[in-house]
C-alpha cells in the first residue's frame, strides 16, 4: 500500500515531507530522552529489518495472495522508534524495490506512520483493560483493534490521497463513491490483518512477553 | 542496492554529497512538472543523465519492469474517468482529453524520477551513500538506524528464508487461509522478530565493548549533542570543483523547471 | 559400482548443481545409501555437502542427474516425508510457541488425526528425552534440549531417512555425548555432514569425503580419515583418536618417558582443538 513516484502533484509531496519531518523530529527527541538511547538503535534496527522480511509472508487467498501491512504491530513494538523505523523501511522498499518512492516517502510514511502510532497507544490500553477482563482476552482484543485499526486508517488515506490526488478532474460526488467502495473492499483484509495480530501478539506473549 | 558502484563514470566519480543534494532537487523540479511542454525535456535529461552513469538499460527494465505495472494499472482509467473534453470513443467508453494528458504526464514523471533515484543510489556503495546522508544533515539516530538495518537485512531474510523452508520440508504447504495457516504464518513471523530481538542484544554488547555509546562525561548516557552514530560526520564540504559545478547546474536546471511549473 | 537403486535408500547418479551464473557446486556426484546405513559426510567448507542434502530433498533443483529417495526420483518442490533434515542451526526450524506445537508441526501437515498426532508426538518426545519440557517454549531452551526438539520434529514424521547437517555445532560435552547416544541407537538410514570427526567415527559405518563438489573417497571411516595425506590434501585432520602416540623413552630415564608423553599430549591436544 505504497504511492509510487509522480503520482501525486508536488505540493502533496511536500506536505507529506512537513507532517514526516515533524513527527520524526519529535520521534527523535523523545528517544534522546531515553535513560539509554544507543541502547535501543541496535534493537530497532534490527526489529525494522525483521518487519520488512515478515511483511513480505504471503497469505493465500486463492487465486492470489496478500502480503500483510504490520504497521500496528509495528508501532506496538516500537513505541517512539515506530516512524524512524517506517520512514527507513520505506526507504528501502523505494530504492531497493521501486515501491513508493522518494517524492512520495513523506506521503508513505505518514500514511504508515500516523496509524502505527495510533495503534500502539490503542494497544497500550489493554493493560486498563486486563484489570475487569483478563489479560490474555485484554491483549486479543487490542492487537485486534490495532492490527486492523492500522490497515483501515491507512488504507483511508492511501485510497483518499490517490483518489483524489491523482488529478483534479474527477467529479468529487464520484470520488467520494470511489473511496467507498474501495475501503468496503477492504473490509476483510482488515479483518485478516486484525487476525493476524492477535495470534502475533499471542505468541509473543507466550514466548518472549518483555518485547510488547 | 550498489552492485554496479564499482563502474567508472562521471556520476561514478561525482561526490555522493553533491550528487544527492543535485538529483534530489531535479526529482523533487521533475515532481512539480504539471504541464506538457516540460515533459520532453524532463525525460531527456533523466536520460542523458542515466546514459552518462553507463548503468545497463537493462538494470532499468527490470527496476522499473513492476512498479510500472502498479502505476499503470493506476492511471489507465484516467483517459475514460478524468476530464470533460471528449476526442474520441471505444466501444462503450469515452476517451477524455485531460484523461489522457494526466495519464501521460504521471507516467512520465515516474520513469522520470525513477531513473534518477536508480542513478542515485546505485552509483556509490551503501556506505557512502548513508554517511553522504549523514553529512547532508540527517540525524545521527536515523542514520545509524539506516546503516544498522541494511546491514542485518540479508541476514534475517537469510534465516526468513531458511525457516521457511524448513515449513516446507515439514509438509506446510499452505493453499488457503484458516484459522491454522495463519496462525502457522504468525508463529513464523513472530519467531523472526524473537531472533531479531535477542540477536540485536548480543549486537548493542558488541558494541558496547567497543566503545559504542559511551557517555558525554557528564555522567548520564544520554545522546551529547556532539554524538556522531557509528558512521561518524566529515567535517568539511568538499572542494572538488567538478563536483560542485555538476551540483550547481542541476540547482540551475531544477530552479528553471520549478519556475516554468510555478507560472 | 551403482546399481540396484530400487533397493537403495538414497540414491544419486551424476547429480550437478549451481547457482545461476555460478560455478558449480555440486559436480558430477555419484552415490547410493543402502536401508539402515549410516553414513558420514566429511569435508571443508564449501565442499558442497549442503547442497548436496538440498538437493537429495527437493529443495534444490539439479543441472543434471537423477535422485531416487526409496525407488521414486525426487522431484523438487514436491514434499517427501521419508526423508527429514535436521538444520546446523535448530533456531531456523522451530518456531512454535511450545516444544509439543513443534513437534505436533510435521505430523498435523502429513493430515493425521488428533489422536494419530498426539502418539507421535508422545513416541518422539520420549525418545529424544524431552518429556520434562513438553509445553515449554523452544525459544526459551539450552543448544542442546534445541537440538533434541528440532530431531523430534522431524522422527515425529517417522521418516525413513534422516539428514543431520553439523548435529553436534554447539553442543557442550554432555549435550555432544547425549547426541551421539541417541544416533548410535537410531534405527533410521542416516547421512550425518560434520567438523566432528571423532562424532563420525563413533557413529558411522560408512565415510564419504567430499571436496569442491566431487565425492574424493568412499569407504570404511577408519581407512579414510586414518590417512593423514589424503585427509590433509582436502583440508582435513586425522582424528585424534586414530592418531598413535609416539613414545620415546630409555630404559631407567623415566623423566624423560614423561617429560616426552607430556609434549606429545599437549601437540595433540592442539590438533583436536582444531578440528
Amino acid at each position: 500500500m505504497h504511492i509510487s513516484e509522480g503520482l501525486l502533484p508536488a505540493k502533496v509531496c511536500i506536505g507529506g515531507y512537513a507532517i514526516a519531518s515533524v513527527i520524526t523530529w519529535y520521534s527523535l527527541r523523545r528517544i534522546e530522552q531515553q535513560p539509554n538511547p544507543t541502547a535501543g538503535i541496535p534493537k530497532a534496527a534490527l526489529l525494522t529489518a525483521a518487519f520488512f522480511v515478515a511483511s513480505s509472508i504471503r497469505i493465500p487467498i486463492p487465486p492470489a495472495s496478500l502480503h500483510l501491512v504490520l504497521n500496528g504491530m509495528l508501532g506496538a513494538i516500537l513505541a517512539d522508534y515506530a516512524f524512524p523505523a517506517i520512514l527507513v523501511g520505506l526507504l528501502f522498499q523505494a530504492v531497493m524495490f521501486g515501491h513508493g518512492g522518494l517524492t512520495t516517502l513523506g506521503v508513505n510514511a505518514t500514511m504508515m506512520g500516523v496509524p502505527a502510532i495510533l495503534a500502539a497507544r490503542l494497544f497500550q490500553m489493554r493493560h486498563f483493560a486486563a484489570k475487569y477482563i483478563g489479560v490474555r482476552p485484554s491483549n486479543s482484543v487490542f492487537a485486534f483493534v490495532a492490527g486492523a485499526g492500522g490497515l483501515g486508517i491507512t488504507a483511508l488515506i492511501f485510497f483518499g490521497i490517490t483518489v483524489m490526488g491523482i488529478t483534479a478532474d474527477i467529479d468529487a460526488g464520484a470520488e467520494q463513491k470511489a473511496i467507498s467502495a474501495l475501503m468496503i473492499s477492504h473490509l476483510p483484509l482488515m479483518v485478516i490483518e486484525g487476525i493476524f495480530t492477535t495470534l502475533l501478539v499471542n505468541f509473543l506473549a507466550r514466548v518472549k512477553p518483555e518485547i510488547l | 542496492m550498489d552492485e554496479y558502484a564499482y563502474l567508472e563514470s562521471p556520476i561514478h566519480r561525482w561526490d555522493t554529497r553533491c550528487k544527492m543534494i543535485g538529483l534530489t532537487t531535479l526529482i523533487f523540479a521533475f515532481a512539480t512538472v504539471n504541464s506538457f511542454p516540460l515533459i520532453l525535456p524532463m525525460l531527456a535529461i533523466s536520460a542523458i543523465i542515466y546514459f552518462v552513469s553507463k548503468l545497463p538499460l537493462l538494470f532499468l527494465f527490470h527496476r522499473l519492469r513492476y512498479p510500472s505495472l502498479f502505476v499503470l494499472g493506476l492511471v489507465v482509467v484516467l483517459p475514460f474517468i478524468s476530464g470533460t473534453t471528449i476526442i474520441g470513443q471505444i466501444g462503450y467508453l469515452t476517451v477524455r482529453q485531460e484523461g489522457c494528458f494526466a495519464m501521460l504526464l504521471i507516467t512520465s514523471r515516474f520513469v522520470a524520477i525513477m531513473t534518477l533515484c536508480l542513478v542515485m543510489f546505485s552509483t556509490s556503495s551503501v556506505l557512502t551513500t548513508i554517511k553522504a546522508l549523514r553529512d547532508c544533515g540527517i540525524s545521527p539516530i536515523l542514520a545509524d538506524l539506516i546503516f544498522l538495518s541494511y546491514r542485518y537485512l540479508f541476514e534475517i531474510g537469510h534465516q526468513f528464508k531458511t525457516m521457511e523452508m524448513a515449513l516446507r520440508l515439514r509438509g506446510f504447504q499452505p493453499r488457503h487461509i484458516n484459522q491454522r495457516n495463519l496462525s502457522v504464518l504468525a508463529s513464523l513471523a513472530g519467531t523472526l522478530l524473537v531472533r531479531s530481538y535477542e540477536q540485536s542484544e548480543q549486537v548493542y554488547q558488541a558494541m558496547r565493548l567497543r566503545g559504542y555509546g559511551g557517555n558525554t562525561g557528564r555522567g548520564d548516557s544520554r545522546i551529547s549533542p556532539t554524538y556522531p552514530g557509528i558512521l561518524g560526520s566529515t567535517k568539511s564540504f568538499t572542494r572538488d570543483w567538478f563536483s560542485l559545478v555538476l551540483m550547481i547546474l542541476c540547482l540551475i536546471i531544477s530552479v528553471i523547471f520549478i519556475g516554468v511549473a510555478v507560472s | 559400482m551403482i546399481n540396484n537403486n530400487i533397493n537403495a535408500a538414497i540414491f544419486v547418479r551424476n547429480l550437478s548443481f549451481s547457482y545461476p551464473d555460478k560455478p558449480d557446486v555440486l559436480c558430477g556426484v555419484n552415490f547410493q545409501v543402502s536401508p539402515g546405513e549410516r553414513v558420514g559426510i566429511i569435508g571443508p567448507n564449501g565442499a558442497g555437502k549442503t547442497s548436496l542434502f538440498m538437493s537429495i530433498c527437493g529443495v534444490l533443483t539439479p543441472k543434471v542427474g537423477e535422485i531416487m529417495l526409496f525407488g521414486k526420483p525426487v522431484q523438487p518442490g514436491e514434499f517427501r516425508p521419508e526423508i527429514g533434515l535436521v538444520f546446523q542451526n535448530p533456531n531456523d526450524q522451530l518456531f512454535c510457541a511450545s516444544v509439543w506445537d513443534d513437534v505436533a508441526f510435521g505430523p498435523q501437515n502429513m493430515g493425521f488425526s488428533p489422536l494419530e498426532v498426539e502418539r507421535r508426538v508422545q513416541e518422539a518426545i520420549a525418545v529424544t528425552g524431552l518429556l520434562e519440557l513438553t509445553f515449554r517454549p523452544p525459544h526459551h531452551l539450552s543448544g542442546g534440549e534445541k537440538r533434541m526438539v528440532a530431531i523430534a520434529g522431524v522422527l515425529a514424521m517417522s521418516p525413513l531417512a534422516v539428514i543431520y547437517d553439523e548435529p553436534s555445532a554447539n553442543l557442550d560435552i554432555r549435550a555432544r555425548r547425549r547426541l551421539i547416544r541417541f544416533l548410535q541407537s537410531s534405527e533410521q538410514t542416516m547421512l550425518i555432514s560434520s567438523h566432528d570427526l571423532e562424532l563420525i567415527l563413533e557413529t558411522c559405518d560408512r565415510v564419504i569425503l567430499m571436496d569442491c563438489g566431487k565425492i574424493i573417497a568412499d569407504g570404511q571411516p577408519q581407512e579414510i580419515m586414518g590417512n593423514a595425506q589424503l585427509m590433509e590434501n582436502h583440508g582435513l585432520e586425522k582424528p585424534h583418536s586414530l592418531t598413535r602416540h609416539q613414545h620415546h623413552y630409555d630404559s631407567g630415564d623415566d623423566g624423560g618417558f614423561l617429560a616426552n608423553s607430556a609434549l606429545a599430549f599437549t601437540q595433540n591436544s592442539s590438533n583436536s582443538a582444531k578440528v
